[in-house]
Protein backbone atom coordinates (compact mmCIF):
# COMPACT_ATOMS: atom_id res chain seq x y z
CA UNK A 1 0.00 0.00 0.00
CA UNK A 2 1.70 3.58 -1.20
CA UNK A 3 2.18 5.80 1.43
CA UNK A 4 0.74 9.59 1.38
CA UNK A 5 0.69 12.56 3.38
CA UNK A 6 2.48 12.42 6.51
CA UNK A 7 2.43 8.59 6.74
CA UNK A 8 5.76 6.84 6.29
CA UNK A 9 4.48 3.19 5.86
CA UNK A 10 1.20 1.27 6.03
CA UNK A 11 1.57 -2.66 6.73
CA UNK A 12 -0.75 -5.75 7.17
CA UNK A 13 -0.94 -6.22 11.39
CA UNK A 14 -3.42 -9.54 10.54
CA UNK A 15 -6.26 -10.57 8.67
CA UNK A 16 -8.39 -7.86 9.69
CA UNK A 17 -6.00 -4.89 10.82
CA UNK A 18 -3.82 -2.43 9.23
CA UNK A 19 -1.02 -0.68 10.96
CA UNK A 20 0.17 3.01 9.95
CA UNK A 21 3.51 4.42 10.76
CA UNK A 22 4.11 8.40 10.37
CA UNK A 23 6.46 10.15 9.65
CA UNK A 24 8.33 13.14 11.07
CA UNK A 25 11.52 15.16 11.47
CA UNK A 26 11.63 13.78 14.79
CA UNK A 27 9.07 11.69 16.86
CA UNK A 28 7.10 14.60 18.02
CA UNK A 29 6.13 15.40 14.82
CA UNK A 30 5.22 11.66 13.87
CA UNK A 31 3.25 11.47 17.31
CA UNK A 32 1.60 15.03 15.89
CA UNK A 33 0.37 13.52 12.60
CA UNK A 34 -0.69 9.76 13.92
CA UNK A 35 -3.57 12.00 16.11
CA UNK A 36 -4.71 14.22 13.35
CA UNK A 37 -5.27 11.29 11.22
CA UNK A 38 -6.93 9.94 14.72
CA UNK A 39 -8.78 12.85 15.38
CA UNK A 40 -9.72 12.89 11.51
CA UNK A 41 -11.19 9.63 11.91
CA UNK A 42 -13.41 10.68 14.85
CA UNK A 43 -14.47 13.48 13.56
CA UNK A 44 -15.70 11.84 10.53
CA UNK A 45 -17.35 9.19 12.14
CA UNK A 46 -19.01 11.46 14.63
CA UNK A 47 -20.47 13.86 11.53
CA UNK A 48 -21.69 10.72 10.23
CA UNK A 49 -23.40 9.13 13.07
CA UNK A 50 -24.69 13.03 13.76
CA UNK A 51 -26.09 13.71 10.00
CA UNK A 52 -27.73 10.28 10.37
CA UNK A 53 -29.61 10.58 13.69
CA UNK A 54 -30.70 14.22 12.28
CA UNK A 55 -31.72 12.94 8.40
CA UNK A 56 -33.07 9.68 9.60
CA UNK A 57 -31.10 8.55 6.37
CA UNK A 58 -29.15 4.57 6.26
CA UNK A 59 -25.55 5.08 4.97
CA UNK A 60 -24.01 2.35 2.86
CA UNK A 61 -21.64 0.31 5.28
CA UNK A 62 -18.49 1.58 3.58
CA UNK A 63 -19.03 5.15 3.55
CA UNK A 64 -20.43 4.84 6.73
CA UNK A 65 -17.87 3.82 8.25
CA UNK A 66 -19.91 1.36 9.89
CA UNK A 67 -16.82 -1.62 8.88
CA UNK A 68 -14.22 0.22 11.62
CA UNK A 69 -13.73 -1.58 14.75
CA UNK A 70 -11.27 0.00 17.15
CA UNK A 71 -7.91 2.34 16.14
CA UNK A 72 -5.31 2.51 18.58
CA UNK A 73 -2.38 4.94 18.77
CA UNK A 74 0.76 4.70 19.94
CA UNK A 75 3.93 6.93 19.56
CA UNK A 76 4.00 6.91 15.78
CA UNK A 77 1.96 4.18 14.52
CA UNK A 78 -1.87 3.56 13.62
CA UNK A 79 -3.36 0.13 14.08
CA UNK A 80 -6.75 0.29 12.50
CA UNK A 81 -9.13 -2.82 13.03
CA UNK A 82 -11.95 -3.46 10.87
CA UNK A 83 -15.35 -5.77 10.41
CA UNK A 84 -13.84 -8.62 7.95
CA UNK A 85 -17.16 -9.13 6.55
CA UNK A 86 -17.84 -6.00 5.51
CA UNK A 87 -14.97 -4.36 3.96
CA UNK A 88 -11.26 -5.96 3.11
CA UNK A 89 -8.06 -4.16 3.58
CA UNK A 90 -7.65 -2.00 0.54
CA UNK A 91 -11.00 -0.71 1.25
CA UNK A 92 -10.15 0.13 4.62
CA UNK A 93 -6.90 1.93 2.43
CA UNK A 94 -9.49 3.79 -0.05
CA UNK A 95 -11.18 5.78 3.13
CA UNK A 96 -8.37 6.58 4.96
CA UNK A 97 -6.81 8.52 1.67
CA UNK A 98 -9.88 9.98 1.01
CA UNK A 99 -10.13 11.11 4.14
CA UNK A 100 -6.45 12.69 4.36
CA UNK A 101 -6.94 14.42 0.85
CA UNK A 102 -10.49 15.90 1.89
CA UNK A 103 -8.55 17.33 5.16
CA UNK A 104 -5.55 19.00 3.33
CA UNK A 105 -8.08 20.71 0.96
CA UNK A 106 -10.23 21.83 3.45
CA UNK A 107 -8.50 21.85 7.16
CA UNK A 108 -5.76 24.60 7.96
CA UNK A 109 -2.11 23.44 7.82
CA UNK A 110 -1.89 24.52 11.71
CA UNK A 111 -4.34 22.85 13.07
CA UNK A 112 -2.88 20.86 15.46
CA UNK A 113 -5.55 18.74 17.94
CA UNK A 114 -4.38 18.41 21.46
CA UNK A 115 -2.24 21.52 21.54
CA UNK A 116 -4.14 24.39 22.31
CA UNK A 117 -5.03 22.45 25.85
CA UNK A 118 -3.56 24.24 29.13
CA UNK A 119 -0.77 22.47 31.00
CA UNK A 120 -2.24 20.00 33.24
CA UNK A 121 -0.17 20.40 36.68
CA UNK A 122 0.24 16.77 38.83
CA UNK A 123 1.22 17.55 41.95
CA UNK A 124 3.69 15.06 43.50
CA UNK A 125 5.36 14.22 46.98
CA UNK A 126 8.37 13.16 46.17
CA UNK A 127 10.23 10.76 48.14
CA UNK A 128 7.39 9.28 49.64
CA UNK A 129 8.04 6.15 51.49
CA UNK A 130 6.73 3.37 50.13
CA UNK A 131 7.48 5.04 46.38
CA UNK A 132 10.74 6.15 46.00
CA UNK A 133 13.68 4.89 44.53
CA UNK A 134 15.01 8.30 44.92
CA UNK A 135 18.78 7.15 46.07
CA UNK A 136 18.95 4.54 43.07
CA UNK A 137 18.29 7.38 40.69
CA UNK A 138 20.80 9.58 42.40
CA UNK A 139 23.40 6.95 42.20
CA UNK A 140 22.41 6.18 38.04
CA UNK A 141 22.54 9.43 37.46
CA UNK A 142 25.19 11.45 39.67
CA UNK A 143 22.33 13.80 40.39
CA UNK A 144 21.29 15.24 43.89
CA UNK A 145 18.06 14.43 45.05
CA UNK A 146 16.82 17.89 45.04
CA UNK A 147 18.39 17.82 41.78
CA UNK A 148 16.42 15.06 40.28
CA UNK A 149 13.35 16.87 41.61
CA UNK A 150 14.47 20.44 40.10
CA UNK A 151 15.07 18.31 36.54
CA UNK A 152 11.58 16.20 36.62
CA UNK A 153 9.13 19.18 37.83
CA UNK A 154 11.25 21.72 35.22
CA UNK A 155 10.07 20.10 31.78
CA UNK A 156 6.22 20.34 30.31
CA UNK A 157 6.16 16.75 29.04
CA UNK A 158 3.67 15.67 26.47
CA UNK A 159 1.50 12.66 26.43
CA UNK A 160 2.51 10.38 23.24
CA UNK A 161 1.06 7.36 24.23
CA UNK A 162 -2.03 6.01 26.60
CA UNK A 163 -1.92 2.02 26.67
CA UNK A 164 -0.04 -0.89 28.61
CA UNK A 165 -2.95 -0.54 31.36
CA UNK A 166 -6.37 1.34 31.69
CA UNK A 167 -5.39 5.29 32.19
CA UNK A 168 -1.47 4.85 31.83
CA UNK A 169 -0.15 7.68 30.29
CA UNK A 170 3.52 7.63 28.30
CA UNK A 171 5.03 10.94 29.04
CA UNK A 172 8.29 12.00 27.80
CA UNK A 173 10.96 13.67 27.21
CA UNK A 174 12.25 13.99 30.54
CA UNK A 175 16.21 15.85 30.46
CA UNK A 176 18.67 13.72 29.18
CA UNK A 177 20.60 14.02 32.56
CA UNK A 178 17.47 12.19 34.47
CA UNK A 179 17.73 9.37 31.96
CA UNK A 180 17.90 6.13 33.77
CA UNK A 181 17.92 1.97 32.82
CA UNK A 182 14.75 0.44 34.42
CA UNK A 183 15.32 -1.86 37.54
CA UNK A 184 17.26 -4.94 37.32
CA UNK A 185 14.28 -6.76 38.88
CA UNK A 186 10.93 -5.51 38.31
CA UNK A 187 8.70 -5.00 41.77
CA UNK A 188 5.63 -7.18 42.15
CA UNK A 189 4.08 -3.96 43.20
CA UNK A 190 3.74 -0.57 42.87
CA UNK A 191 1.22 1.57 44.43
CA UNK A 192 -1.38 3.25 42.87
CA UNK A 193 -0.25 7.05 42.08
CA UNK A 194 3.31 5.75 42.01
CA UNK A 195 5.05 8.49 39.88
CA UNK A 196 7.95 6.87 37.54
CA UNK A 197 10.73 7.50 35.18
CA UNK A 198 12.35 4.99 33.07
CA UNK A 199 14.88 5.86 29.77
CA UNK A 200 13.53 8.98 28.83
CA UNK A 201 9.76 8.71 30.08
CA UNK A 202 8.11 10.01 32.75
CA UNK A 203 4.34 8.20 33.86
CA UNK A 204 2.36 7.68 36.96
CA UNK A 205 0.80 4.01 37.56
CA UNK A 206 -2.99 4.54 37.58
CA UNK A 207 -3.30 1.45 39.69
CA UNK A 208 -1.43 -0.99 42.20
CA UNK A 209 0.75 -3.24 39.46
CA UNK A 210 3.94 -4.98 38.92
CA UNK A 211 6.64 -2.60 37.45
CA UNK A 212 10.01 -2.29 36.49
CA UNK A 213 10.33 2.11 36.47
CA UNK A 214 12.26 3.72 39.14
CA UNK A 215 9.70 5.25 41.14
CA UNK A 216 10.01 9.17 42.32
CA UNK A 217 6.58 9.52 44.66
CA UNK A 218 3.41 9.35 44.92
CA UNK A 219 0.77 11.72 43.49
CA UNK A 220 -3.26 11.99 44.62
CA UNK A 221 -4.18 12.77 41.02
CA UNK A 222 -6.41 9.98 39.30
CA UNK A 223 -5.54 8.59 36.48
CA UNK A 224 -8.99 7.25 35.59
CA UNK A 225 -12.17 9.53 35.49
CA UNK A 226 -14.73 7.01 37.07
CA UNK A 227 -18.36 7.36 36.18
CA UNK A 228 -21.04 4.87 37.37
CA UNK A 229 -21.00 2.67 34.57
CA UNK A 230 -17.97 3.67 32.97
CA UNK A 231 -13.83 5.17 33.46
CA UNK A 232 -11.98 7.14 30.96
CA UNK A 233 -8.33 8.09 30.80
CA UNK A 234 -7.87 11.52 32.40
CA UNK A 235 -4.94 11.88 30.72
CA UNK A 236 -5.35 11.93 26.18
CA UNK A 237 -2.78 12.04 23.82
CA UNK A 238 -1.49 15.19 22.93
CA UNK A 239 -2.12 16.77 26.03
CA UNK A 240 0.89 18.64 27.84
CA UNK A 241 1.33 17.76 31.80
CA UNK A 242 3.77 19.38 34.30
CA UNK A 243 4.75 17.43 37.76
CA UNK A 244 4.71 20.00 40.62
CA UNK A 245 6.34 18.90 44.04
CA UNK A 246 3.86 19.14 46.85
CA UNK A 247 4.65 18.07 51.27
CA UNK A 248 2.94 14.92 52.68
CA UNK A 249 0.50 16.96 54.11
CA UNK A 250 -0.56 18.56 50.69
CA UNK A 251 -0.52 15.18 49.26
CA UNK A 252 -2.92 13.49 52.20
CA UNK A 253 -5.07 16.05 52.59
CA UNK A 254 -5.67 15.73 48.22
CA UNK A 255 -5.89 12.30 49.03
CA UNK A 256 -9.03 13.00 52.03
CA UNK A 257 -10.75 15.50 49.88
CA UNK A 258 -11.77 12.67 47.07
CA UNK A 259 -12.67 10.34 49.92
CA UNK B 1 -34.09 -16.68 38.79
CA UNK B 2 -31.06 -16.56 40.80
CA UNK B 3 -28.05 -18.99 39.65
CA UNK B 4 -25.87 -19.99 42.50
CA UNK B 5 -22.26 -21.61 42.37
CA UNK B 6 -22.01 -24.77 44.17
CA UNK B 7 -18.25 -25.38 42.79
CA UNK B 8 -16.36 -22.95 40.94
CA UNK B 9 -14.57 -24.87 39.40
CA UNK B 10 -10.42 -24.02 38.51
CA UNK B 11 -10.89 -20.23 37.07
CA UNK B 12 -14.16 -19.42 35.79
CA UNK B 13 -15.22 -15.95 34.92
CA UNK B 14 -18.69 -14.17 33.56
CA UNK B 15 -17.56 -13.07 30.08
CA UNK B 16 -19.30 -11.35 27.10
CA UNK B 17 -18.39 -9.59 24.17
CA UNK B 18 -15.68 -7.29 25.79
CA UNK B 19 -14.92 -3.97 24.94
CA UNK B 20 -14.91 -2.47 22.04
CA UNK B 21 -13.62 1.10 21.03
CA UNK B 22 -11.35 1.67 24.42
CA UNK B 23 -7.80 0.31 23.62
CA UNK B 24 -6.82 3.84 23.43
CA UNK B 25 -7.36 4.38 26.75
CA UNK B 26 -6.00 1.29 27.70
CA UNK B 27 -8.41 -1.04 28.71
CA UNK B 28 -7.61 -4.28 27.44
CA UNK B 29 -10.01 -5.92 24.30
CA UNK B 30 -11.18 -8.69 26.90
CA UNK B 31 -14.27 -11.00 25.63
CA UNK B 32 -14.46 -14.92 25.23
CA UNK B 33 -11.22 -17.20 24.69
CA UNK B 34 -13.50 -18.95 22.13
CA UNK B 35 -15.51 -16.67 20.95
CA UNK B 36 -16.69 -19.56 18.90
CA UNK B 37 -18.00 -21.39 21.62
CA UNK B 38 -19.23 -18.27 23.20
CA UNK B 39 -21.75 -17.79 20.08
CA UNK B 40 -22.77 -21.05 19.78
CA UNK B 41 -23.68 -21.44 23.22
CA UNK B 42 -25.97 -17.59 23.46
CA UNK B 43 -27.50 -19.01 20.09
CA UNK B 44 -28.74 -22.61 21.51
CA UNK B 45 -29.69 -20.79 24.53
CA UNK B 46 -32.08 -18.30 22.80
CA UNK B 47 -30.09 -15.12 23.94
CA UNK B 48 -29.03 -12.54 21.53
CA UNK B 49 -25.34 -12.26 20.66
CA UNK B 50 -23.30 -10.22 23.36
CA UNK B 51 -25.37 -11.84 26.15
CA UNK B 52 -23.25 -12.85 29.54
CA UNK B 53 -22.19 -16.58 29.63
CA UNK B 54 -19.93 -18.35 31.93
CA UNK B 55 -16.30 -19.19 30.75
CA UNK B 56 -15.00 -22.18 32.86
CA UNK B 57 -11.56 -23.96 33.50
CA UNK B 58 -11.96 -27.04 35.48
CA UNK B 59 -15.84 -28.49 36.31
CA UNK B 60 -17.91 -26.55 37.68
CA UNK B 61 -21.31 -26.85 39.55
CA UNK B 62 -24.48 -24.62 39.73
CA UNK B 63 -27.86 -24.43 40.90
CA UNK B 64 -30.91 -22.91 39.40
CA UNK B 65 -34.22 -21.70 41.27
CA UNK B 66 -36.80 -21.55 38.43
CA UNK B 67 -36.79 -23.75 34.98
CA UNK B 68 -34.86 -22.50 32.68
CA UNK B 69 -33.18 -23.01 29.56
CA UNK B 70 -29.19 -23.66 29.09
CA UNK B 71 -26.64 -24.66 26.77
CA UNK B 72 -22.93 -26.03 27.22
CA UNK B 73 -20.13 -24.97 24.49
CA UNK B 74 -16.10 -25.38 23.88
CA UNK B 75 -14.20 -28.13 23.45
CA UNK B 76 -15.15 -31.45 24.31
CA UNK B 77 -17.88 -30.34 26.90
CA UNK B 78 -19.27 -32.11 29.74
CA UNK B 79 -22.90 -31.65 31.20
CA UNK B 80 -24.59 -33.15 33.46
CA UNK B 81 -28.14 -32.56 35.55
CA UNK B 82 -28.73 -33.75 38.88
CA UNK B 83 -25.63 -36.09 38.01
CA UNK B 84 -27.15 -37.49 34.86
CA UNK B 85 -25.45 -36.81 31.51
CA UNK B 86 -26.60 -34.74 29.15
CA UNK B 87 -25.76 -33.95 25.22
CA UNK B 88 -24.07 -30.59 24.84
CA UNK B 89 -24.72 -28.05 22.22
CA UNK B 90 -27.85 -28.22 22.54
CA UNK B 91 -30.76 -26.09 24.19
CA UNK B 92 -31.45 -27.91 27.53
CA UNK B 93 -34.27 -27.39 29.60
CA UNK B 94 -33.14 -27.10 33.08
CA UNK B 95 -36.05 -27.80 36.10
CA UNK B 96 -35.90 -25.67 39.31
CA UNK B 97 -33.81 -26.81 42.14
CA UNK B 98 -31.80 -28.85 39.61
CA UNK B 99 -27.73 -29.17 39.80
CA UNK B 100 -25.92 -28.51 36.43
CA UNK B 101 -22.56 -29.73 36.50
CA UNK B 102 -20.27 -28.74 33.03
CA UNK B 103 -16.70 -28.41 32.28
CA UNK B 104 -14.30 -29.80 29.94
CA UNK B 105 -12.74 -33.18 29.26
CA UNK B 106 -9.31 -31.28 28.90
CA UNK B 107 -7.30 -29.76 31.54
CA UNK B 108 -7.23 -25.83 30.92
CA UNK B 109 -10.06 -26.39 28.06
CA UNK B 110 -12.39 -23.37 28.36
CA UNK B 111 -16.11 -24.69 28.69
CA UNK B 112 -19.25 -22.36 27.92
CA UNK B 113 -22.81 -22.16 30.03
CA UNK B 114 -25.02 -19.94 28.44
CA UNK B 115 -28.38 -19.71 30.18
CA UNK B 116 -31.62 -18.06 28.59
CA UNK B 117 -32.09 -14.56 30.00
CA UNK B 118 -31.97 -10.86 30.76
CA UNK B 119 -28.53 -11.48 32.85
CA UNK B 120 -28.38 -8.95 36.08
CA UNK B 121 -24.86 -8.12 36.11
CA UNK B 122 -22.99 -4.62 35.81
CA UNK B 123 -21.29 -3.34 33.17
CA UNK B 124 -17.53 -1.61 33.53
CA UNK B 125 -16.53 0.45 30.45
CA UNK B 126 -19.36 -0.79 28.22
CA UNK B 127 -18.67 -4.70 28.88
CA UNK B 128 -19.48 -7.15 31.81
CA UNK B 129 -16.44 -9.01 30.88
CA UNK B 130 -14.31 -9.83 34.01
CA UNK B 131 -10.33 -8.59 33.81
CA UNK B 132 -8.76 -9.85 37.23
CA UNK B 133 -6.00 -7.22 36.44
CA UNK B 134 -7.82 -3.94 35.52
CA UNK B 135 -10.33 -5.12 38.42
CA UNK B 136 -13.34 -4.44 35.44
CA UNK B 137 -16.58 -6.83 35.21
CA UNK B 138 -17.75 -9.82 36.65
CA UNK B 139 -20.23 -10.12 39.03
CA UNK B 140 -19.44 -6.99 41.27
CA UNK B 141 -18.46 -4.93 38.26
CA UNK B 142 -14.80 -4.68 40.20
CA UNK B 143 -13.23 -7.88 37.99
CA UNK B 144 -13.51 -10.87 40.39
CA UNK B 145 -13.29 -14.41 39.34
CA UNK B 146 -16.41 -16.22 40.38
CA UNK B 147 -16.42 -17.97 43.22
CA UNK B 148 -18.66 -20.86 45.57
CA UNK B 149 -21.88 -19.13 47.19
CA UNK B 150 -21.85 -16.44 44.59
CA UNK B 151 -25.59 -15.87 43.29
CA UNK B 152 -26.34 -14.54 39.42
CA UNK B 153 -29.68 -12.91 39.17
CA UNK B 154 -30.83 -13.86 35.22
CA UNK B 155 -34.36 -12.52 34.47
CA UNK B 156 -36.47 -14.97 32.82
CA UNK B 157 -36.91 -14.72 28.77
CA UNK B 158 -40.94 -15.09 29.16
CA UNK B 159 -40.79 -14.98 24.97
CA UNK B 160 -39.66 -18.05 25.32
CA UNK B 161 -42.93 -20.50 25.26
CA UNK B 162 -42.85 -24.17 25.76
CA UNK B 163 -43.71 -25.12 22.36
CA UNK B 164 -40.65 -23.63 20.49
CA UNK B 165 -38.50 -25.75 19.05
CA UNK B 166 -35.34 -26.56 20.94
CA UNK B 167 -32.47 -26.15 18.96
CA UNK B 168 -29.13 -28.80 18.70
CA UNK B 169 -25.71 -28.54 16.47
CA UNK B 170 -25.41 -32.13 15.41
CA UNK B 171 -22.13 -33.51 16.63
CA UNK B 172 -20.30 -33.76 13.14
CA UNK B 173 -21.08 -29.94 12.73
CA UNK B 174 -19.62 -28.82 15.43
CA UNK B 175 -15.99 -26.89 15.42
CA UNK B 176 -13.16 -28.65 15.10
CA UNK B 177 -11.01 -28.35 17.79
CA UNK B 178 -7.30 -29.91 17.99
CA UNK B 179 -4.28 -29.47 16.46
CA UNK B 180 -3.70 -32.04 12.95
CA UNK B 181 -3.89 -29.23 11.16
CA UNK B 182 -1.67 -26.34 11.22
CA UNK B 183 -2.75 -22.77 12.73
CA UNK B 184 -3.27 -20.46 9.94
CA UNK B 185 -0.82 -16.90 10.39
CA UNK B 186 -1.30 -13.71 8.42
CA UNK B 187 1.84 -12.30 8.26
CA UNK B 188 2.37 -8.66 9.37
CA UNK B 189 3.58 -6.24 11.20
CA UNK B 190 7.84 -6.41 11.67
CA UNK B 191 7.15 -9.70 9.46
CA UNK B 192 10.34 -8.42 6.74
CA UNK B 193 12.48 -7.82 10.06
CA UNK B 194 13.00 -11.59 10.03
CA UNK B 195 14.71 -13.55 7.91
CA UNK B 196 13.82 -16.26 5.14
CA UNK B 197 15.43 -18.73 7.95
CA UNK B 198 13.64 -17.64 10.89
CA UNK B 199 10.61 -17.85 8.59
CA UNK B 200 11.21 -20.80 7.42
CA UNK B 201 12.30 -22.25 11.11
CA UNK B 202 8.75 -20.89 12.38
CA UNK B 203 6.49 -22.46 9.62
CA UNK B 204 8.56 -26.19 10.00
CA UNK B 205 9.28 -26.82 13.07
CA UNK B 206 6.47 -27.72 15.81
CA UNK B 207 5.90 -25.90 19.00
CA UNK B 208 4.60 -26.91 22.37
CA UNK B 209 2.18 -25.22 24.27
CA UNK B 210 3.84 -24.37 27.49
CA UNK B 211 1.91 -24.22 30.86
CA UNK B 212 2.46 -20.45 30.65
CA UNK B 213 -0.76 -19.53 29.13
CA UNK B 214 -3.63 -17.38 30.01
CA UNK B 215 -6.06 -14.88 29.30
CA UNK B 216 -3.25 -12.42 28.18
CA UNK B 217 -0.96 -14.64 26.25
CA UNK B 218 -0.05 -17.60 25.55
CA UNK B 219 3.78 -18.48 25.50
CA UNK B 220 5.27 -21.69 23.39
CA UNK B 221 8.11 -23.92 23.58
CA UNK B 222 10.11 -24.75 20.33
CA UNK B 223 12.80 -23.93 17.93
CA UNK B 224 13.99 -19.96 18.60
CA UNK B 225 12.67 -17.62 16.12
CA UNK B 226 14.65 -13.72 16.39
CA UNK B 227 13.90 -10.57 14.45
CA UNK B 228 17.29 -8.85 12.74
CA UNK B 229 16.00 -5.61 14.76
CA UNK B 230 17.25 -3.91 17.69
CA UNK B 231 14.93 -1.99 19.45
CA UNK B 232 11.03 -0.21 18.04
CA UNK B 233 8.68 1.68 19.40
CA UNK B 234 5.53 -0.21 21.76
CA UNK B 235 2.52 -0.15 19.27
CA UNK B 236 -1.03 -1.45 19.54
CA UNK B 237 -0.81 -5.54 19.42
CA UNK B 238 -3.89 -7.08 17.65
CA UNK B 239 -5.75 -10.60 18.70
CA UNK B 240 -3.39 -13.33 17.87
CA UNK B 241 -0.19 -10.97 17.26
CA UNK B 242 2.64 -13.50 17.33
CA UNK B 243 5.70 -11.92 19.50
CA UNK B 244 9.07 -12.74 19.87
CA UNK B 245 10.85 -11.41 22.59
CA UNK B 246 15.07 -12.30 22.74
CA UNK B 247 14.65 -15.37 23.64
CA UNK B 248 13.23 -16.25 20.53
CA UNK B 249 10.16 -18.08 22.00
CA UNK B 250 6.78 -16.97 20.40
CA UNK B 251 3.55 -15.66 22.39
CA UNK B 252 0.00 -15.44 20.60
CA UNK B 253 -1.34 -12.44 22.59
CA UNK B 254 -4.57 -13.43 23.44
CA UNK B 255 -8.22 -11.56 24.44
CA UNK B 256 -6.42 -10.11 27.70
CA UNK B 257 -3.14 -8.61 26.16
CA UNK B 258 -1.90 -5.37 27.09
CA UNK B 259 -2.75 -2.87 24.71
CA UNK B 260 0.91 -1.64 23.88
CA UNK B 261 3.55 -3.16 23.41
CA UNK B 262 7.08 -3.43 22.39
CA UNK B 263 8.58 -6.87 21.33
CA UNK B 264 8.69 -7.58 17.02
CA UNK B 265 6.09 -9.45 15.98
CA UNK B 266 5.49 -11.98 12.95
CA UNK B 267 1.82 -11.29 12.46
CA UNK B 268 -1.09 -12.70 13.38
CA UNK B 269 -3.12 -15.50 13.96
CA UNK B 270 -5.99 -15.81 11.53
CA UNK B 271 -9.47 -15.17 12.85
CA UNK B 272 -10.27 -18.66 11.75
CA UNK B 273 -8.22 -20.39 13.72
CA UNK B 274 -7.26 -18.04 16.90
CA UNK B 275 -10.46 -20.12 18.74
CA UNK B 276 -8.80 -22.96 18.44
CA UNK B 277 -5.41 -22.25 19.74
CA UNK B 278 -7.41 -20.82 22.50
CA UNK B 279 -8.81 -24.17 23.92
CA UNK B 280 -5.14 -25.39 23.35
CA UNK B 281 -3.79 -26.89 26.50
CA UNK B 282 -0.29 -27.51 28.23
CA UNK B 283 1.65 -29.77 26.28
CA UNK B 284 0.04 -30.51 22.92
CA UNK B 285 2.30 -29.62 19.93
CA UNK B 286 1.02 -27.07 17.08
CA UNK B 287 2.24 -26.17 13.70
CA UNK B 288 1.87 -22.95 11.76
CA UNK B 289 1.40 -21.88 8.57
CA UNK B 290 1.32 -18.78 6.75
CA UNK B 291 -1.40 -17.43 5.02
CA UNK B 292 -1.94 -13.98 3.20
CA UNK B 293 -4.38 -11.56 4.34
CA UNK B 294 -6.69 -12.11 1.16
CA UNK B 295 -6.98 -15.79 1.75
CA UNK B 296 -7.02 -15.69 4.97
CA UNK B 297 -10.44 -13.15 4.87
CA UNK B 298 -11.57 -15.42 2.51
CA UNK B 299 -11.46 -18.37 4.90
CA UNK B 300 -13.30 -15.79 7.43
CA UNK B 301 -16.27 -15.40 4.86
CA UNK B 302 -16.99 -19.06 4.17
CA UNK B 303 -16.71 -19.89 7.67
CA UNK B 304 -19.29 -17.32 9.07
CA UNK B 305 -21.36 -18.28 6.09
CA UNK B 306 -21.42 -21.60 7.00
CA UNK B 307 -22.47 -20.42 10.64
CA UNK B 308 -24.80 -18.96 9.42
CA UNK B 309 -26.39 -21.23 7.34
CA UNK B 310 -25.97 -24.03 10.03
CA UNK B 311 -27.91 -21.32 12.37
CA UNK B 312 -30.48 -20.58 9.67
CA UNK B 313 -31.19 -24.93 9.48
CA UNK B 314 -31.81 -25.03 13.01
CA UNK B 315 -34.32 -22.23 13.76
Amino acid sequence: MQAFGHIKRILVAGADAIIIYFDGANLDEANTACHQMLAAIDARRESIRHNAASEGLEHNVESAWGWLRECVPSYDSLLITFDMTLIDNHGVYRALKALSTERINTQPADNKPGFGNSVIEIPVWYGAPNASDLSVVSKKTSLSIEEIIELHTSTAYKVYAVGFSPGFAYLGDIPEALKCARLGTPRKRVPKGAVAIADRQTAVYPSESPGGWNLLGLTAFDMLLHTEQDSESRLKVGDVVKFVSVTEQEYKSALKVKL
Amino acid sequence: MKIQVLNKGLFSLIIDNGRVGRQRDGFCESGPMDSSAYDWANFLAFNLDGTPCIEAIGEMQLQVDEDCIIAVTGREPELSIDGRPISPYQSQKVPAGAIITFGCALLGGKAYLAICGNWQVPKAVGSACTVVREQLGGIDGKGSVLKDGDCIEVFANTRIKDSDKMRSLPTHLIDDYGFLEAIRVVPGYQFSCFSTVAVRTFETSTYTVSSAIDRMGFRFTGESVTADMENMRSEAIHLGAIQVPGDGQPIVMMRDRQTLGGYPKLGCVSPCDINRLAQAVPGEKVNFIFQNEEEARVDWLLMTSRRRRLQGEIL
